[in-house]
């Protein structure tokens, strides 16, 4: 029986107020387990409500209704020592540089300068920007960027890592490239990761468990296993068992897709009138 | 109200604007030469950069100097302070911008100028009543900038703080002030330069001293050699004033990222 | 990412109800009004500063004062007159100059240049040059005036998106059409921007120039209450004046909104 290191029970989510036309239901009812030393990939349409969910699972959001559990405890706030949180736009502070970047992010959490100093190298060295320790964001790449981003998360060295689109902003090749590395570093550590992704190939490509959302308000509809070891390959990513699984994920996500595009045209045109 | 006073910015400009300058200062020699106009409207190029030295001598330059620098300095600093503080109060606060802001604003495009003589008669002649007038005018386009810069702090930088486990002085000292800087510093150019024009202009209405009052009593006393002596050093004072400032500015903004 | 409610209890989201929002204004305005009045009636000497309240008594006397309601009035004219020659004037520049990428770089700097120079330095001059009449103020408040239009419209007309130019060149659209139906509407805005601050300089321009002067017009009747030390009376006038800096101010603002619709959405 696999261990629960997260859990959310019975989560609900709502904005504005009920009954009128600014209120969006964004999850309904949502119960999702993640065991630990997994990545876990949430995926699904636009609004469906599964950045919501990670950012109560970070403590950004309170539910409406239901629990949500780290480590058999409620979330009440940040939990800097445990859970470490990579945004969409990397939020690295771009008046600092990569290497002040993550030297800040343990001194938030506590850590004494000397060692901070050391984790905060080996972070860059495993992320292969060791030669841009000294470089502002904006002197970077959008890569780069993600992989400082990256780097400063892991440089915390917390159990969890929870990620929002990580790679969205990013061009097809780099994302390949950098799912590569992503797989490779985490197949070597015992973290648990779940991250948000609107991309099929990579929820196939770095996950173990895909958890397929439908159309606002969230509900999830399935949850697939990649049966798939790590440090996986980019061959892995052309045969035929990851077609499949693409298959059966897109299978399950089209009409949701679909039903969330007409959704939003409603929306649209009802505000208008 | 020089609230433009951001200047060419490249090589190009600044090329076309010394160009000009020199363009000009070769048409007033030129014109005064030929004698085309009347002398006591403008003195000749060559008679009033010779007196120019002996101006800047002078005491009664120095004291003037004086006078017109402290005036600025003190209503620079009063308005900064009260500036800073009330931006940074209600700029982290979308409810009171809601409520404040537009006040602020409306205000903002009044000429205070226009308050001059009530300053004078509580005031008097002296210095205190050009400071007052020059830190209520200066005061406006600081706050307006430190709202505006507290308020547009990258939310995703708060959450990323806070998530990483920033105490409330941590996330001011290393999101917050760093986020604001750049518009705060252009709001405290925006009001040294205010301040600047607000004491010169009211020193040639209501003034005992100062650069302003100096360039008027000798307008006055029809001693147009050192009047235009005096503007011309006027000018390039207000323009070192301005290019320091502006350097401040620039130096702040290339501290915040894209060096 | 907001923080919504945690109890089961729906989450009450959406703007401030403008009725509160206009709450926490009155109250600093009555906040300031009071201590102005308590302060002026009680601490200070009736000489140097009037309470609100003496000062909205002397409102109709220094009305009625021989000559004030003429030098109002006048004051008022050279700041429409100084606004209109500064739209003139600066509305054409403005365009000329921007509309061509070499025209901005020559030129613009140059406008810049002169706008940084302290104007009060040119004040004596145009004085000598006009005398003490309305044409110098008028100038004084065009000197102030006619920079924000020429570099606002100047600006926008520069940069209107080269997307939308393109589109239109590519479906046979002819300069002139080019400039009517994109450049033109796209710089609508940023002209009632720039108008909007070409007001303020307008104002700011023509009353220094009047408080300079004091021998006629505003700065004669201020000069004249202060020394006779009126005091009610010249909290009048100066109020006054900064109202009816406000109304116009106002006009203005509310023109830029309307015609920004669609770009502030």
């Amino acid at each position: 029986m696999p261990e629960i290191a997260m859990s959310a029970r019975g989560v609900s989510h709502a904005y504005g107020v009920p009954g009128s036309a600014s209120h969006v239901a964004t999850l309904d009812d949502v119960s999702l387990d993640v065991r630990r030393g997994e990545l876990l990939a949430l995926i699904g349409p636009s609004g469906c409500g599964k950045t919501t969910l990670l950012n109560m699972f970070a403590s950004l959001v309170r539910p409406l209704r239901g629990t949500i559990e780290v480590d058999g405890q409620p979330v009440t706030g940040p939990m800097p020592r445990k859970v470490a949180f990579v945004f969409q736009e990397h939020a690295l502070f771009p008046w600092n540089t990569i290497r002040d970047n993550i030297g800040l992010a343990l001194k938030f959490q506590g850590v004494a300068k000397p060692e901070a100093a050391e984790r905060a190298a080996h972070a860059l060295e495993a992320v292969g920007l060791a030669d841009f320790a000294d470089h502002f964001p904006g002197q970077l790449s959008g890569g780069m960027k993600q992989r400082a981003s990256l780097a400063r998360a892991l440089s915390l060295d917390t159990e969890f890592i929870l990620m929002d689109e990580p790679f969205a902003a990013l061009d097809e090749q780099t994302r390949i490239v950098l799912g590569e590395d992503l797989s490779a570093l985490l197949s070597r550590t015992r973290k648990t990761i779940v991250f948000v992704t609107h991309s099929l190939g990579e929820a196939v490509l770095l996950a173990d468990r895909v958890a397929i959302f439908s159309a606002r308000p969230g509900r999830i509809t399935g949850i697939i296993d990649i049966d798939e070891p790590h440090p996986r390959r980019s061959q892995f990513a052309t045969s035929e068992k990851f077609n499949r699984l693409r298959g059966d994920i897109f299978g399950l996500l089209h009409d949701e897709i679909r039903k969330s595009i007409d959704d939003s045209v409603h929306r649209r045109s009802g505000a208008a009138a | 109200m020089n609230d433009a006073a951001a200047p060419a910015g490249n090589g190009q400009g600044r090329l076309v604007q010394l160009l000009f300058y020199v363009a000009v200062l070769a048409g007033w020699y030129a014109v005064t030469r030929a004698g085309l106009v009347n002398p006591i409207v403008l003195p000749p190029l060559d008679k009033v950069l010779a007196a120019i030295p002996g101006v800047v001598a002078s005491a009664q330059f120095g004291a003037d100097l004086a006078t017109t620098l402290f005036e600025v300095f003190c209503a620079f600093v009063l308005a900064a302070v009260a500036g800073l503080l009330v931006g940074y109060v209600v700029g982290r606060s979308p409810r009171r911008i809601a409520e404040y802001e537009p006040l602020l604003s409306a205000v903002y495009a009044v000429p205070l100028v226009l308050f001059f003589p009530l300053f004078v008669l509580f005031f008097g002649l002296g210095i205190a009543s050009k400071v007052a007038i020059g830190a209520a005018i200066a005061f406006f386009p600081i706050v307006l900038n430190t709202i505006a810069g507290f308020a547009n702090v990258n939310p995703v930088h708060l959450a990323a703080a806070r998530l990483m486990g920033a105490s409330p002085g941590q996330i001011m000292r290393h999101v917050m002030v760093p986020s604001a800087l750049p518009v705060v510093t252009t709001g405290l150019r925006m009001g040294l330069i205010v301040a600047l024009l607000g004491c010169l202009g009211t020193e040639t209405i209501a003034a005992t001293g100062g650069l302003g009052y100096r360039m008027v009593a000798l307008a006055e006393l029809m001693d147009t050699v050192e009047e235009y002596a005096y503007i011309v050093l006027i000018i390039v004072i207000a323009a070192l004033l301005n290019a320091l400032a502006g350097w401040a500015e620039a130096r702040a903004h290339r501290l915040m990222g894209a060096r | 990412m907001a923080a919504a409610a945690t109890s089961a209890l729906p989450v009450r989201e959406g703007p401030a109800r403008p009725v509160r929002l206009l709450r926490g204004r009155v109250v600093v305005i009555l906040v300031l009004l009071a201590v102005w009045e308590i302060g002026a009636r009680f601490f200070v000497s009736p000489h140097f500063a009037s309470p609100p309240s003496e000062m909205l008594l002397a409102l109709p006397s220094m009305l009625a004062t021989k000559g004030v309601p003429a030098a109002l009035a006048l004051s008022f004219g050279e700041l429409v007159a100084a606004f209109a020659v500064s739209v003139a004037i600066g509305l054409p520049l403005g365009l000329l100059i921007g509309l061509s990428g070499a025209s901005r770089r020559t030129l613009l700097p140059i406008v810049f240049l002169l706008y940084a120079i302290p104007q009060i330095t040119v004040l004596p001059l145009i004085i000598m040059l006009s005398g003490i009449g309305p044409a110098a103020k008028i100038v004084f408040g065009v000197t102030h005036a006619v920079f924000p239009i020429i570099f606002t419209l100047a600006a926008s007309v520069g940069e209107v998106d080269r997307t939308l130019v393109k589109f239109a060149r590519i479906t046979g659209a002819s300069s002139w059409q080019v400039f009517r139906y994109v450049t033109f509407p796209y710089a609508v805005p940023s002209f009632f921007n720039g108008m909007r601050l070409a007001m303020v300089g307008a104002i700011l321009g023509v009353l220094l120039a009047e408080l300079y002067v004091s021998s006629a017009g505003i700065g004669f009747y201020t000069r004249l209450f202060a020394d006779s030390f009126q005091t009610p009376k010249l909290f009048a006038l100066v109020f006054v004046l900064a109202a009816m800096a406000v109304v116009l101010n106002e006009i203005m603002r509310r023109a830029e909104i309307r015609f920004s619709r669609w770009r502030n959405g």
